[in-house]
């Protein structure tokens, strides 16, 4: 059964024309000179209870526009959409009582207030029941140790530690669908597993339904089965993840830096590398500004292998390992011609 | 969904005694803008004394009359200081993009907005208020009635409602312009003005202080039921329903703004 149902949603903006300079802004004054952008481009989808959806894009793509009309802040110009039952804005309010919201970095507790009072507060405004109350407190410090921080004032916590207690609030009266944004933008490591690990759960035990935006593929690959990707406004992808990941889930970038950074020096470094691995095909060696950036297949060569073939070969000052990012993806994408 | 007024009573109850908790632990800042709040009236008061030690009276208003009307705006005063002063955050929730938070819960966006913040320090006034009232009463020798009572506290909620709906106009200007705190650092100002009879200004300011921005209806029109029984204006009698009325108006204003503004902005 479907919770979330969006079905040819498009979303408007109109904006000035601005001109530059003193006299356009002046001209701006007066002007009637319209352009209209469309942020969300006639995109459908269904969202079925109980899923982790990963909603993924670059900056600008069209996913808070998305989200703010899901959760009835923003209405849509066209097209129809439907949360759990209810138009989200035309009932703002009904729709708020079935829905979690974690909005960025952007808290929602009282920021002078200790957690436990704030959750107080959203157990009146929500009208939770004393049993569910206790039951999902009880539940949340089995599950993340946090009943320590409950008498600390929100502005003395660190951004973990609020991010977390965020997102225990939004789910404290046990929403249908909870909305992530960001989650674990500028988090540590440690942090952000805790996190991860505690969407997982909650999501097991009480199937809500989780839609996650980020910039994030490790958020992605530890929680989401599905991932929805938008880009200018349109869904260029929407399947599993694992056919996602297929797609570059293999790939590492192994970026190495060198002393002597001279043209010469650089070309002769790619060259070594490129025909140790020649017969492979496993790389993609190029200069991206001060780094030598070599992409590795992992299913044609090991990663450990080039990179003690780099550093018993050549004289490296640094080394750096990254994953492979959404906008490089969206780019893999739209190469592959790949839509959905 | 049962959202009734008693609902969202306990939740503003609820949210204040929390606040007010809070802000008792940092008890310097709480004493010292006591305190503050405290110089200020008694600053604003002394002046006023001295200004009618010299004149005895102002076109027919006479000094106790003058702190009849003086009280009467501090009291109208009180209730956007105290219930309403997240307002003065506007500006920053707006441009930093943080206001969309107030969209997400269960709640009226505006109340949800005003009720965040209580301040403490209003309460100062509220008691320098009163206490300027009783004793120019006693000393104007004006009756204590059931009706005279009753009066004064309709007539006390329409004035707050007018301060309160010049004040979240100027607030809702944040949903259109960038600079909205000098807007209601302009309007705050204009409260300065009511403490005096309407009647001293020349007539272009008597009509923008009746009809544009009304702060007439602060503490003139509604102390002429009182100081002037016998020649009561019809302004005078209409000013608690053109307090509502003024809100109602600001309150829609405002809500539309916020409703337009959380769907651009980021």
């Amino acid at each position: 059964m479907s919770i979330i149902e969006i079905e040819n949603l498009e979303k408007t903006f109109k904006v000035l024309n601005r001109h530059e300079g003193l006299k356009g802004a002046v001209k701006d004054l007066f002007s009637h000179d319209y352009k209209y952008i469309k942020a969300v481009d006639k995109i459908s989808m269904k969202i079925n209870a109980g899923e982790i959806v990963g909603y993924l894009g670059p900056n600008g793509a069209g996913k808070s526009t998305t989200i703010k009309m899901m959760t009835g802040v923003l209405d849509p110009t066209s097209g129809h959409i439907k949360v759990n039952g209810n138009i989200p804005y035309k009932n703002r309010r009904i729709n708020a009582q079935n829905i979690g919201v974690v909005f960025g970095q952007r808290t929602q507790l009282w920021w002078s207030l200790p957690v436990i009072e704030s959750f107080k507060i959203l157990k009146m405004i929500y009208q939770i029941n004393d049993k569910t109350y206790k039951d999902n407190l009880e539940l949340f410090d089995s599950l993340v140790k946090v009943s320590s921080l409950y008498s600390k004032p929100v502005r003395q916590m660190s951004l973990g530690q609020r991010t977390l207690c965020d997102i225990l609030a939004a789910f404290l009266h046990d929403p249908k669908v909870i909305f992530l944004d960001e989650p674990t933008i500028g988090l540590d490591v440690s942090i952000k597993s805790k996190i991860r690990m505690l969407i997982k759960e909650l999501n097991a035990r009480k199937n809500t339904t989780v839609i996650l935006t980020t910039h994030d593929m490790g958020d992605v690959e530890a929680l989401c089965q599905r991932a929805v990707i938008i880009d200018k406004g349109k869904i260029i992808f929407d399947d599993q993840f694992e056919s996602l990941k297929s797609m570059f889930g293999s790939y590492r970038t192994l970026k190495v830096s060198v002393d002597d950074m001279s043209e010469k020096n650089i070309n002769d470094t790619i060259r070594i590398i490129e025909s140790a691995f020649n017969q492979t095909k496993a790389l993609t060696v190029n200069r991206s500004e001060d780094w030598i950036e070599i992409i590795v297949d992992q299913d044609k060569t090991a990663l450990t292998d080039v990179l003690s073939f780099v550093i018993n070969n050549i004289h490296v000052s640094d080394v750096k390992i990254e994953e492979v990012e959404a906008e490089s993806i969206i780019r893999k994408i739209y190469e592959g011609g790949r839509t959905v | 969904m049962n959202q009734g007024f008693k609902y969202y009573l306990k939740i503003y109850l609820a949210i204040i005694t929390q606040d007010i908790k809070s802000k008792m632990q940092y008890r310097m800042d709480f004493f010292i803008s006591t305190l503050g709040m405290i110089a200020t009236n008694l600053s604003g008061l002394i002046s006023f004394w001295i200004l009618f030690r010299s004149i005895p009276n102002i076109q027919g208003w006479d000094y106790h009359e003058m702190i009849f009307i003086y009280a009467f705006s501090l009291l109208a005063v009180t209730p956007v200081q105290l219930f309403f002063d997240n307002l003065w955050n506007i500006n920053d929730k707006v441009l930093r993009g943080d206001f969309i938070v107030y969209c997400f819960r269960p709640l009226n966006i505006f109340f949800y907005y005003m009720s965040e913040v209580f301040d403490v320090k209003g309460l100062s006034q509220l008691i320098f208020g009163c206490l300027l009232l009783i004793y120019s009463w006693a000393s104007l020798h004006i009756q204590i009635t059931v009706v005279s009572i009753l009066f004064l506290f309709v007539t006390l909620l329409g004035a707050s409602l007018v301060m309160i709906g010049i004040m979240v106009l100027a607030c809702s200007s944040a949903f259109w312009i960038t600079n909205s705190t000098s807007v209601l650092v302009f309007m705050f100002k204009f409260k300065d003005y009511s403490k005096y009879p309407i009647t001293i200004f020349n007539t272009v300011f008597r009509f923008i202080f009746s009809f544009l921005i009304p702060i007439g209806f602060i503490a003139f029109y509604p102390s002429e039921i009182f100081l002037r029984p016998k020649s009561t204006t019809i302004l005078a009698l209409a000013s608690p329903v053109i307090g509502i009325a003024f809100f109602i108006l600001a309150y829609f204003v405002w809500m539309y703004g916020a409703r337009k503004y959380s769907g651009t902005g980021s």
